[in-house]
């Protein structure tokens, strides 16, 4: 499959800060793609080097087959990370505006606007003055004005953060849509279950630096496999057992559960068969899975809480 | 380039929709108009009849006073009487302005035989028409006004030239009234009797009474008994003083008679005394600059001369308006962070031009109709003769003149707009943005200052350095172009400001990018000298 986004060897330097250093990644035409990394990580220079607002130390970009954002910029929509509007235009104003700004006819943007506006339940507010709306509201403006000329690529910087749990749900209603539309999608954000739930590829920076690209299975397999048990005298069984790599106390405030860390070959099955053979009285057996928040946290756990103390 | 134009158009309709632009618009005309019509709604309705108490001890300066101040009610009567007739005969006016020769001369005398001809009350039979009694005006010799025949005469005269229909004359207030001094004072009694009676009256603590109605009295005049000696001082009592025009006219009055009591103590003719003041040596103006045979300098030239001091200011006022424009936008754009989402569709560059040319369209188009209202209002308030307004415009502009002043203002705007648009970039506040303007407003005023001096050494030296001083020189060299500055600094500093709007238009874009982008505090001058260096930011 083409790929929509590349970036090779790309470096980022204001000053003696590297704020990107030497990230390369890629993203699948058509796919819906998170990007994913703690406050500070270089996320949202690497989105303005992606469209040409910054320029790259060094390094290649490479967006929708051509070197350079702005020449295919009427094909791209950007939600920046800090939302703003014009305080004196209208809701239906600002969007017809910025899609006139992509090339789009006039006449033609300003239905859009409106139709926009109506689908995504803010037609009773198509004529308020932006300073009029709510602050959800006026995102939900601004995130209608960056897809308002139907872009093949969608960048949308936190599109998640300051809206209620109902608008975050709409939120991910307009990004499956433009997915349904044959539009790749790339948005940032930290909140792992808006990623988990509407994403197929993740890419993880933290400290400027990647720290994975692929899809969220790829990712979920980075962790190593868990189990967790609980049962009488059991700790006197599991040194004997075969393909446990360590055996800690589980620390999540449940008395005598084990978490072991299994080999990856180990199948669970015959685990738990050991168990019964070993005439354990097992309370509790339990496959962990993990979430992406937790692979975050292992991917990028300890350089977040450096980039916090900074 | 339909992105500029789209950027421009957003610019100029979100301006065009603010109060402020309206207000702007509207408020100069109205300015222009009140400036026109308060004083004479001043004159007509302003100054009630002002009531006066002369006490004169000489018989002599008291008639002459007081036949000043029928003089200056007559003047006043007559003046209003000439306002209405030129009113109500407007439309037949315009027409015989094109084909009568006005000649004031000839006129006077025909005034002066046609009255003692014709009795007061048969006005209509006069050789004269409204045009003609209009434009007398201020002709009229004052011994005419006072012999009481004769005005009677006048007054009819021009009463008869109203046409039909036309409204009823309303004879205005008088300037002034005398009032007699009440029943138990004379003439005769002393000074500090009579004040002491009038005070209260004066201060304006009691009405006074006169025949039949209670009147505020303004002042009170005591002319003492050697008066034309010179020796002894009118008393003159009021409390208002800034209406100086009582007094004035009662001591010049007296004065002029005090000096034509001296001319015959002294044997010289009055008339001689006249004759001679009226002496006057004329120069005439020549400018070597002119083509031979039109050396000399007429009015016109001298309007010439001054009438780029009109386009300085308009520049001036140009700059000034874009600037707190095109400060605020920016600044909302960036504080709003809206410039991001801005960049990802257009270049800085083309945001930057969109922005100028939007804001410079609303400039532009104020002062369209700031000159178009003034123009209208002109024309209006002086009736249809005044096409001399547009004439005037006409005959001092030329066209190399007015390529010159299009030229110098574009640039001489541009100049400070891009000026302003990348200050506007690096401030987040407009309080940020003062630190930046301080000195450039500072180095605006200084063509402001010299605007009226230039004019008198046009392509002196200092002039002539000015011009070559980029901030400066579009004022400078507006201020000269119609003294012929030589080619050579016309076209030599006409590159320079087109090389000098480049320049900023390149620092401004580039302080722009970086600018805009950036919160926090506004950046120190290096670090914004390193900002113009480093190409990839």
């Amino acid at each position: 499959m083409a790929t929509a986004i590349e970036l090779k060897n790309v470096i980022k330097r204001f000053g003696e800060f590297n704020a990107v250093d030497d990230v390369s990644f890629s993203v699948k035409e058509g796919a819906i793609c998170g990007f994913l990394g703690p406050n500070g990580a270089g996320k949202t220079t690497s989105i303005r080097m992606i469209l040409d607002i910054l320029r790259p130390t060094s390094g290649s970009i490479s967006i929708l087959g051509e070197k350079n954002a702005s020449l295919v910029r009427d094909r791209i929509g950007y939600l920046p990370e800090e939302k703003g509007l014009y305080k004196k235009m209208t809701a239906a104003g600002i969007i017809a505006y910025f899609a006139t700004l992509k090339g789009m006819p006039k006449k033609e943007a300003r239905s859009i606007a409106r139709e926009l506006l109506q689908k995504y339940g803010l037609g009773s507010f198509m004529d308020h003055k932006c300073e009029a709306l709510s602050k959800g509201m006026g995102q939900k403006v601004q995130v209608l004005a960056s897809i308002a000329h139907s872009p093949d690529l969608v960048i949308l910087d936190e599109p998640f953060s300051g809206l209620d749990p109902v608008n975050q749900e709409v939120m991910e209603e307009v990004i499956r849509d433009l997915k349904s539309q044959g539009k790749t999608v790339l948005f940032s954000t930290h909140v792992m279950s808006h990623a988990e739930r509407i994403c197929e590829d993740i890419v993880v920076i933290a400290a400027g630096k990647l720290a994975f690209n692929g899809t969220v299975q790829q990712a979920k397999a980075i962790l190593p496999r868990r189990v967790r048990v609980g049962g009488e005298s059991i700790e006197e069984v599991i040194p004997s057992l075969d393909g446990i790599v360590s055996c800690t106390p589980l620390q999540d405030g449940r008395e005598g559960v084990l978490e072991l860390i299994v080999e990856e070959t180990t199948d669970s099955r015959n685990l738990l068969k050991s168990f019964f053979d070993a005439g354990i009285a097992l309370d509790i057996f339990e496959v962990v899975k993990p979430d992406l928040h937790e692979i975050f946290v292992h991917l990028v756990g300890e350089d977040a809480r450096e980039a916090a103390h900074r | 380039m339909i992105r500029i134009y789209r950027v421009a158009l957003r610019e100029y309709m979100e301006n065009a929709k603010t109060k402020g632009f309206w207000i702007g618009i509207l408020l100069f005309p109205l300015m222009i108009w009140l400036m026109l019509e308060v004083p004479r709604f001043l004159e007509e309705k302003g100054i009630p009849t002002r009531h006066v108490i002369i006490v004169a001890k000489d018989d002599a300066a008291g008639d002459i006073s007081r036949q000043r101040l029928t003089l200056l009610n007559r003047q006043k009567s007559l003046s209003s009487l000439q306002q209405h007739l030129a009113k109500e005969t407007a439309d037949q006016r315009a027409e015989m302005l094109e084909n009568t020769e006005f000649d004031a001369a000839e006129l006077l005398e025909k005034l002066e035989e046609g009255l003692s001809q014709i009795s007061p009350d048969a006005g209509a039979i006069n050789p004269f028409n409204p045009e003609q009694l209009v434009e007398i005006g201020d002709l009229v010799p004052d011994e005419l006004l006072l012999n009481d025949f004769r005005w009677k005469a006048l007054k009819n005269l021009l009463l008869s030239q109203l046409p039909e229909g036309s409204a009823a004359f309303v004879e205005p207030e008088l300037r002034f009234k005398e009032v007699s001094l009440p029943g138990d004072l004379t003439s005769e009694s002393t000074n500090e009797e009579i004040e002491n009676a009038l005070r209260p009256y004066l201060r304006s603590e009691k009405l006074f009474p006169s025949n039949d109605e209670n009147v505020d009295l303004f002042a009170l005049v005591i002319i003492p008994e050697n008066v034309f000696d010179g020796e002894s001082q009118i008393r003159f009592w009021s409390t208002n003083l800034a209406d100086t025009d009582l007094l004035d006219a009662i001591t010049n009055s007296l004065s002029e008679h005090a000096r034509n009591l001296e001319y015959e103590k002294r044997e010289i003719s009055t008339a001689d005394v006249t004759e001679i003041a009226a002496l006057r040596i004329r120069s005439n103006n020549f400018n070597p600059n002119k083509e031979a045979g039109e050396e000399k300098v007429g009015i016109r030239d001298k309007i010439r001369q001054y009438a780029p001091i009109g386009f300085v200011y308009l520049l001036w006022i140009a700059i000034f308006s874009v600037a707190q424009m095109l400060l605020n936008n920016t600044i909302e754009e960036k504080s709003n962070r809206i410039i991001e989402v801005l960049l990802s569709s257009v270049t800085t560059n083309e945001l930057l031009l969109g922005k100028v040319f939007g804001v410079a369209a609303v400039g532009v188009t104020m002062q369209l109709a700031w000159i178009g209202s003034m123009i209208t209002i002109l024309r209006l308030k002086a009736g249809p003769g005044a096409e001399w307004v547009v004439d005037l415009m006409a005959a001092v502009i030329s066209p190399e003149l007015l390529i010159g002043f299009i030229f110098y203002f574009v640039t001489g705007y541009l100049f400070y707009a891009f000026l302003f648009a990348g200050i506007g970039s690096v401030c987040n506040t407009i309080k940020d943005a003062q630190n930046f303007m301080g000195p450039i407003m500072l180095i605006l005023m200084v063509p402001l200052g010299t605007m009226m001096f230039i004019p008198n050494d046009p392509n002196g030296t200092i002039a002539t350095a000015m011009s070559w001083i980029p901030p400066w020189s579009p004022f400078i060299m507006m201020n000269r172009m119609a003294a012929n500055p030589p080619m050579s600094d016309i076209v030599g500093t006409g590159v320079m400001m087109i090389v000098s709007v480049i320049m900023v238009f390149w620092i401004s874009s580039r302080v722009f990018r970086v600018g805009v982008l950036r919160t926090g505090q506004p950046p120190k001058i290096l670090e914004l000298l390193g900002w113009l260096r480093s190409s990839n930011s």
